[in-house]
């Protein structure tokens, strides 16, 4: 068994094709000499991939206890109702991707997010409807 | 006898190097109670329930995957591990909570054993989702409902350990984590067979023998 192996070739196929699809997955394990449920296994522990096909831009939102006390929860609802989505959801015109994540270290914004690998703070429900309108 | 000596609970206790704080303990009759760990599986210190004091140690450590030191000095029964072990019981049963409380699966639960053997009162804890699973029935040999199981991992290490077939493994994170078999898709595996290793090996009811259509 390769197991160190796995978790770069998980992100590298994140990278190419946005997603980590079972075919995929399927490889991965081949070429490793893994269980797939091993490869499942690490690709769904993080929130950073995803086995299930992306918007153009994913939004993750902290759910981190710094992040929650200033209101995070209250972000994430904005964000729900600004696209109509709930977190694991993409919009029906593939625009936006919205996931909830741990902890991206910009405590000191918080409540903060990130739309692709851009940092967002100090957000405000109205603050989040400005930034998603730059968005394509 | 071996050459590693150590203290547990005052008593003069001695193993080969390599040896695990809980087999030292039971070679001298101390009994300190496990539920992720059994002695024929690689210990894994999933559970948490075996902890005990090390002397000099600022944490509690757990004794099923701890290895032995020269002049070690253990207590296995301080208020503040039996605090631990309790508190570890009432977590596991505050996500486990269903059905298998009321109905007859309740007496042969381990979960349920240590909570009546540590002492545990009514729950503390309330959750506000529990983790709830639709029951697994494809297989004919195994009949999986996660809504019960604790995630002490015994089945995932039976079947990779013993069995040597890999069925089960660990996804997603926190409180979303479940044993799962490949993609998350219920049990219904060609390697999968009649062993039963895995329903023997767990000490929930969360896998058990289907009660009908065994070919």
């Amino acid at each position: 068994m390769e197991r160190d192996q796995l978790l770069g070739m998980i992100k590298e196929e994140q990278a190419k094709n946005g997603s980590v699809s079972d075919g995929a997955m399927a490889h991965i394990a081949q070429t490793l000499h893994l269980p797939i449920g091993n490869v499942y296994g690490v690709t769904t522990f993080y929130s950073f991939l995803s086995t299930r096909p992306l918007g153009r831009h994913v939004i993750h939102i902290c759910k981190s206890v710094p992040c929650f006390l200033q209101n995070g929860a209250m972000m994430a609802a904005a964000i729900e109702k600004e696209l109509g989505i709930s977190p694991g959801e993409t919009t029906s015109d593939g625009r936006f991707s919205f996931e909830l994540t741990n902890c991206i270290g910009a405590c000191d914004q918080a409540p903060a997010m990130l739309v692709d690998d851009e940092v967002y703070g100090d957000l405000t429900p109205e603050k989040i409807g400005e930034i998603l309108k730059s968005f394509e | 006898m071996g050459d590693v000596k150590l203290i547990i609970d005052g008593t003069e206790v001695s193993g080969p190097s390599g040896m695990t704080i809980l087999e030292a303990a039971n070679e001298t009759d101390i009994n300190i109670p496990t539920l992720c760990h059994r002695p024929d599986l690689k210990p894994e210190g999933n559970c948490r329930i075996c902890v005990v004091e090390v002397e000099g140690s600022p944490r509690l450590v757990a004794s099923c995957h701890t290895p032995i030191t020269e002049g070690m000095v253990i207590n296995t029964c301080t208020p503040k591990a039996l605090a631990a072990r309790k508190t570890v019981v009432e977590l596991l049963i505050a996500g486990h909570t269903g059905p298998c409380v009321t109905d007859e699966c309740a007496k042969d639960c381990e979960l349920h054993y240590l909570a009546a053997e540590l002492e545990v009162g009514p729950p503390r804890f309330q959750v506000k989702a529990r983790r709830s699973y639709p029951m697994e029935t494809l297989s004919p040999y195994v009949q999986r409902d996660m809504g019960r199981c604790i995630l002490c991992r015994r089945c995932v290490r039976a079947c990779t350990e013993i069995a040597k077939k890999n069925v089960f493994s660990m996804a997603y994170r926190g409180f979303h984590s479940k044993v799962v078999v490949d993609c998350d898709v219920p049990l219904d595996k060609e390697e999968c067979r009649d062993c039963g290793i895995c329903i023997d090996y767990c000490p929930t009811s969360a896998l058990t023998k289907p009660n009908k259509g065994v070919s």
